[in-house]
């Protein structure tokens, strides 16, 4: 028998008791989803760096929207030794009655560059390389295509008239990096293959994949950046991965959480953490009245923690296991080929900070068992003179350690500021309710005056009560309130069309084809707008990337080509949100108008200059209004708008958007349309939502999955706060019903109690979260913050009751104990 | 050479913000190996801070105390590792049944043969058939001889007594202190027993009065 033995048995009687097992599972909890967060984000960052180096095809990418003129091609071409030119259109392939939106590459000889391509004769067959993409005549299926167009190698695929045969089903194609995250189905073609104006789209878009040295690399970048503002252009040494702004964004919503959840995690601790205390405390005096040195007593104590820690990590890891493979499988939409491997860096890290954490909320503790002495068991101890340096203590490691971990180091001050405020607030009104309420109370009988009085005499105890239930109100209201407006926003991108097929892109030469097609059908035009399409390229004479530099969705959209319409009149489906609508017969083409949420998100105001490079060439305008959607007389809207007189200016092909009306007749009939016109670009609004709801899907499947581990971490800390101050409730109930009061009086007083205690909490929750969302709602995540007061009142008013419910139903338990005890004595 | 426990000249208050509480002054005692000695008093006169002071666990506002154990002077940590308390409030470990209360001193010093040496103890008081009983399925009397048995089983020099029988009736508590008495004159340790009851501290070998800030020999 050694002390050893008796340490694993302490571990395990606090496990039996509901506080040990409280506090190994709030840390198991805090330790699996930190590890599971940097695990996942370990892949991606791994597999982002990989991709850059491995995938992308050659050393240098240039890539244009629409088509560079000779003289800028030649100039590539006389810039680098070994060029290869591709272009990349959206076109529907048909094959029998099957039909699909595909992303067709057109190669020329010199493909690929860097790397190899993958190829197959089935979906299921085994990958052998391929020097060179297909011949003239051949066409290249992706496996997910081959498979929903029921097409195999050796079948015949009409295209813009042309047949052409499948001659190979495609697996890998080395410049796939550039696709970033696109899951679109995938084809290929020998570049002049089919007629040269098949492909005529604003969709379209040119890639140069250059192989070149140091010096022409930078010379080049150096002229694409002059001669091709629209251009994106990525390199392979010092390159920043397309997807790391996107990553960027995440990991920032990411470390957020990590912080919130630290908190949350720390609030939990300190609640178990007073009782375990007291318990330590006793066991600890006896332990020295049988003459064992208070060093030794120490170290027990320290390696009993320790366990605890082990134990959690282990449970934690577990799961960890589980959850991280489940992510990674999750993320292959986003990501494909991510693996889910082990970082060990990721996981050590993670391991010693919460480690860090969690032992810097003990030390109070420790310190506090130092001075535990044979004399607590001859006298009663004295308690509460530690618990603000205390709390103090755990504010300052907690804070210290978010900082450490999370890599947003602004995020994290906004969060902290947002969080000493509303703790300062709820001491204050903490402070001021009681003393106020004990005033008011001083000459008066009652229920709600002795609440007070009750209250003042454990001024200490209540405020740490109070700022533990608050901290984790604010975090926890905070958390909803993100995630809400976050997939409030992806799913506002999902407006309600009418019309059962949107016609998201026709060409002028299209549109007879297509209304003859529609007279034949029997189906109705509902909205018809014409459109050019433009890239926004400087902002008052700022490049853009230059002008924003955080991400935004907005931004990550107007990275690539917008649609550029024009109107006499406000449109019927938007109305005036500021400025002044041009008139209807205006000379100055010069005028543009777009929507609020463009403004907010870049930044924009009146009078500001926007330049947009169309089909080559730079047209300015002056911002002088907004728009905004107005449900009824169609879906279709544009972010931006310019007057009718604009057009004459403007050198470039119409184009058009617009929905239409089907019958069930019709869908038979739309293969033939695109047969003709395989560039023709109709979306079945069926299929729209279905995407929509794809990766609404996942975000939410993530968010919900963060949320579950908030509101677990909040669970935790209520039943804490809850057991925590069982003891004093019973205590106080105990001598409240031996001065003759009814148990019904008891509960009535416990219930004004934890009321008042909610609804501080609560205020400083809300204004927490307030102040939260003004620092950090547009600085962080691009969203305007319009926080919806029913929402948050209604969010309140379910934690107050959850509060109180709690809050009742312990004293109800103490009080059935408290008579027992009574009779006991 | 006898083992000692020597106060001389102590005096000792407590400083409250309204007054100050004076317990004693010039009090000296002395405690040996062997002996048994009683202290009463009425409530309030500072028994408990005598008994403290003695154990060594605080220390006096004026005067020395010294330890003397195999005949050189030691500190108070040394005393602590040579002595037993027994309390009021029994303070037995909820959370184990007897005869793990009773090992649990034992095991702490890495004694490997803790358990059985508490099954002996067990035995003295009497309780071997409660040995898997938790202390909140025993009776009041059973818990304290427990907690004696608890005191006496690693052999300490001195023990601490505060009120030991306080919580018990008159019949258990002749019990219990005869018990008490029994094990100290058994196992020749110094026992110091702080109690209310005036029979109980004559069957002391030296009983003592703590009244009027001063202690007087009454046996
Ligand atoms: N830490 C303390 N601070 C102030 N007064 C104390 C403290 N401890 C004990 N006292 C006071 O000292 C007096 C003696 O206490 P104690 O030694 O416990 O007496 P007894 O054991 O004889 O009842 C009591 O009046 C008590 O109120
Ligand atoms: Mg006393």
């Amino acid at each position: 028998m050694t002390p050893f033995s008796l340490i694993l048995e302490n571990v395990r009687h606090d496990l039996r008791a509901s506080d040990g097992k409280l506090a190994i599972m709030t840390q198991a909890a805090l330790i699996f989803f930190l590890l599971t967060l940097s695990l996942s984000s370990a892949s991606v960052q791994q597999y982002l760096a990989k991709n850059l180096l491995q995938m992308l095809g050659s050393d240098l990418v240039i890539e244009q929207h629409g088509t560079l003129t000779a003289e800028q091609e030649a100039k590539i071409r006389a810039a680098a030794p070994k060029v290869s030119k591709t272009e990349l259109v959206g076109i529907t392939l048909t094959h029998g009655p099957n039909w699909e939106r595909v992303q067709l590459k057109q190669v020329d000889d010199a493909y690929p560059l860097q790397g190899t391509l993958m190829v197959g004769s089935s979906p299921a067959a085994e990958k052998t390389p391929a020097a060179k993409g297909p011949g003239i005549g051949e066409i290249w299926l992706g496996p997910r295509l081959a498979t929903k167009l029921e097409a195999s190698v050796g079948d015949q695929i009409s295209l813009a008239g042309t047949a052409h045969t499948v001659t190979a089903i495609l697996f890998h194609e080395p410049d796939r990096i550039m696709e970033g995250h696109s899951v679109a189905y995938r084809a290929m073609i020998k570049a002049g293959s089919a007629a040269p104006d098949a492909f005529d789209t604003s969709g379209r878009r040119q890639r140069f994949l250059i192989e070149a040295d140091t010096e022409a690399r930078t010379s080049l970048e150096a002229w694409t950046k002059e001669n091709l503002p629209a251009a994106t252009l990525i390199k392979k040494q010092g390159g920043r991965h397309p997807l790391a702004g996107f990553w960027k964004r995440t990991e920032n919503f990411l470390g957020l959480a990590s912080v919130i959840l630290f908190f949350m995690a720390a609030v939990a601790m300190d609640m178990t953490n007073r009782r375990w205390l007291v318990q330590m405390r006793y066991r600890l005096s006896l332990y020295s009245s049988f003459g064992i040195s208070s060093s030794t007593v120490l170290t027990m104590a320290g390696l009993q923690w320790f366990i605890g820690f082990m134990l959690s990590l282990g449970v934690a890891g577990i799961f960890t296991v589980a959850a991280h493979y489940f992510i990674v499988g999750e993320l292959q939409a986003f990501f494909p080929g991510i693996e889910g491997g082990w970082s060990g860096d990721a996981v050590a890290k993670t391991v010693m900070l919460t480690f860090g954490l969690l032992l810097a909320l003990q030390v109070p503790a420790l310190i506090q068992l130092k001075r535990a002495s044979i004399l607590d068991l001859i006298r009663s101890a004295p308690e509460g003179a530690y618990t603000w340096l205390r709390l103090l203590w755990g504010l300052i490691a907690v804070s210290g350690l978010a900082a450490a971990y999370s890599d947003n180091l602004l995020l994290t001050g906004l969060m902290l500021g947002a969080i000493g405020m509303a703790l300062v607030l709820m001491i204050f009104l903490t402070w001021a309710t009681v003393a106020v309420g004990d005033k008011w109370g001083a000459g008066r009988a009652g229920f709600v005056p002795f609440a007070f009085f009750f209250m003042r005499q454990r001024l200490f105890a209540k405020s740490a009560q109070v700022l533990g239930l608050g901290l984790c109100a604010l975090l926890l209201l905070f958390t909803l309130m993100l995630m809400r407006d976050l997939s409030g926003m992806m799913e506002s991108y999902a407006r309600h069309h009418d019309g059962n097929l949107l016609v998201s892109e026709a060409q002028s030469d299209q549109m007879a084809d297509i209304e003859a097609w529609a007279k034949k059908t029997g189906s109705d035009f509902k909205q018809l707008r014409p459109f050019v399409s433009a890239k926004l390229i400087r902002v008052n004479e700022l490049a853009l990337a230059d002008y924003m530099k955080k991400p935004s969705d907005t931004l990550s959209t107007l990275k690539r080509p917008i649609r550029l319409s024009w109107s006499e009149q406000m449109p019927t489906n938007n109305t005036l949100s500021g400025g002044t609508w041009w008139p209807s017969d205006t000379r100055d083409w010069q005028q543009i108008s777009t929507e609020p949420e463009v403004m907010t998100d870049l930044g924009l105001s009146y009078g500001d200059t926007l330049t947009y490079q169309i089909n080559g060439r730079s047209y300015s305008f002056t911002l002088v209004a907004s728009h905004s959607y107005k449900p009824g007389g169609g879906s279709i809207t544009f972010w931006f708008q310019v007057p009718t007189a604009a057009r004459a200016q403007i050198e470039a092909d119409t184009r058009f958007m617009g929905s239409m009306e089907l019958p069930e007749t019709a869908w038979s009939e739309l293969a033939a349309l695109w047969q003709q016109h395989p560039t023709l670009s109709l979306v079945s609004l069926r299929e729209l939502t279905e995407r929509l709801d794809n990766m609404l899907g996942l975000v939410i499947k993530l968010t919900s999955g963060y949320a579950a581990m908030v509101l677990l971490l909040a669970m935790f800390v209520l039943i804490a706060s809850s057991k925590g101050f069982e003891a004093d409730d019973q205590r106080k109930n105990g001598l409240l019903m031996s001065m003759g009061l009814k148990r019904g009086d008891c509960l009535k007083l416990s219930t004004y109690d934890w009321a008042i205690t909610a609804i501080i909490a609560a205020t400083g929750a809300v204004a927490g979260t307030w102040i939260a969302g003004q620092l950090m709602y547009e600085a962080q995540f691009g969203l305007a913050y319009k926080p919806d007061p029913l929402w948050i009142g209604g969010t309140i008013g379910l934690m107050v009751m959850a509060v109180c419910g709690v809050g009742v139903l312990t004293c109800m338990r103490s009080l059935t104990t408290s008579v027992r005890d009574l009779l006991a004595t | 050479m006898q083992d000692k426990i020597e106060l001389r000249k102590i005096s000792h208050h407590f400083d409250t913000t309204a007054e100050q509480i004076i317990l004693f002054r010039d009090l000296a005692l002395e405690i040996k190996t062997g002996e048994i000695i009683s202290i009463v008093g009425p409530s309030g006169a500072g028994k408990s801070s005598l008994l403290s002071i003695a154990a060594g666990l605080e220390k006096p506002a004026n005067g020395s105390v010294h330890f003397n154990i195999d005949g050189s002077e030691v500190d108070e940590l040394a005393l602590r590792a040579n002595s037993g308390f027994i309390f009021q409030q029994f303070h037995l470990m909820p959370e184990l049944d007897a005869l793990s209360n009773l090992a649990l001193p034992l095991r702490l010093k890495g004694n490997r043969n803790a358990f059985n040496i508490a099954a002996a103890w067990l035995e003295k008081v009497g309780l071997q058939d409660r040995a898997k009983h938790r202390p909140h399925q025993l009776s009041g009397g059973e818990q304290q001889r427990i907690a004696i048995a608890r005191a006496f089983v690693s052999e300490p020099r001195f023990i601490f007594a505060d009120e030991p029988t306080g919580n018990l009736d008159m019949k258990t508590s002749e019990n219990v202190a005869g018990l008490m008495f029994d094990f100290a004159r058994d196992s020749g340790c110094g026992l110091v027993i702080v109690t209310h009851s005036m029979r109980l501290a004559m069957l002391a070998d030296k009983s003592l009065q703590l009244s009027d800030r001063k202690l007087e020999a009454i046996k």
